[in-house]
């Protein structure tokens, strides 16, 4: 019983410490994602072009 | 009078040259002209060209309802043009793609196979419970029948 108290305890404690950190970095994501996807939206031509060209090297590179 | 005919005929010879130089020019400049202006012409075509085939791809449109996915589109564009459709990479996520798909798709046919045999093995079980349940019962019965019968 009290080996599982600790556990739990330890679980909680592990739990109360990642969680925030955790909540930061989806935050984080999801603020990049907002941002790409606002800048995607903005320079559709731009974008569109860059992702061919990295497609055409990445293509280059794999024929080779 | 020969210097005069001569001047004549250097002034005549002069007046030629300077007509024909300024017809040169003019030529040139006409030239260029037409140069710019066709050039002109041409790259209002290609915009114009370019404009209806945006209007008719809806590219601008597709980008802003799925941009990762026209951005996706455009890498495997700017691939398939770079050249790499048939190379050893291509093959290897295709491969590693068909087997990701086959286990997604086999997933849900597995686990219904599953959950059936599970539920036919229960419901056997019971049955077959049910069954020497009701034949153990029958036994009793018949024994506490010929228990009693005995008894009588």
């Amino acid at each position: 019983m009290e080996m599982t108290e600790q556990f739990e305890k330890t679980a909680r404690e592990l739990e109360d410490r990642i969680r925030p950190q955790i909540e930061e970095a989806k935050k984080k994501v999801s603020d990049l994602n907002e941002r790409a996807v606002g800048y995607i939206k903005e320079n559709p031509g731009k974008c569109l072009l860059g992702a061919v060209a990295a497609g055409y090297i990445i293509g280059r590179i794999a024929s080779r | 009078m020969e210097s005069s005919e001569s001047g004549t005929l250097n002034g005549q010879r002069t007046e030629g040259n300077s007509s024909r130089a300024g017809g040169g020019a003019i030529s040139v400049g006409q030239r260029v002209d037409r140069v710019s202006d066709t050039a002109q012409e041409a790259w209002s075509r290609t915009r114009e060209t370019v404009n209806e085939l945006k209007e008719r791809l809806d590219i601008d449109g597709r980008v802003r309802r799925n941009p990762y996915g026209t951005m996706a589109a455009a890498l495997g564009i700017g691939y398939v043009l770079g050249g790499g459709f048939f190379s050893p990479l291509t093959a290897r996520l295709f491969r590693f793609g068909l087997r990701i798909g086959i286990r997604l798709a086999a997933i849900p046919f597995l686990e219904n196979e599953i959950r059936g045999f599970a539920e036919a093995v229960v419901t056997g079980s019971e049955d077959d419970e049910g069954e020497s349940a009701s034949s153990s019962g029958e036994g009793k019965r018949s024994q506490q029948k010929g228990s009693k019968g005995g008894k009588r």
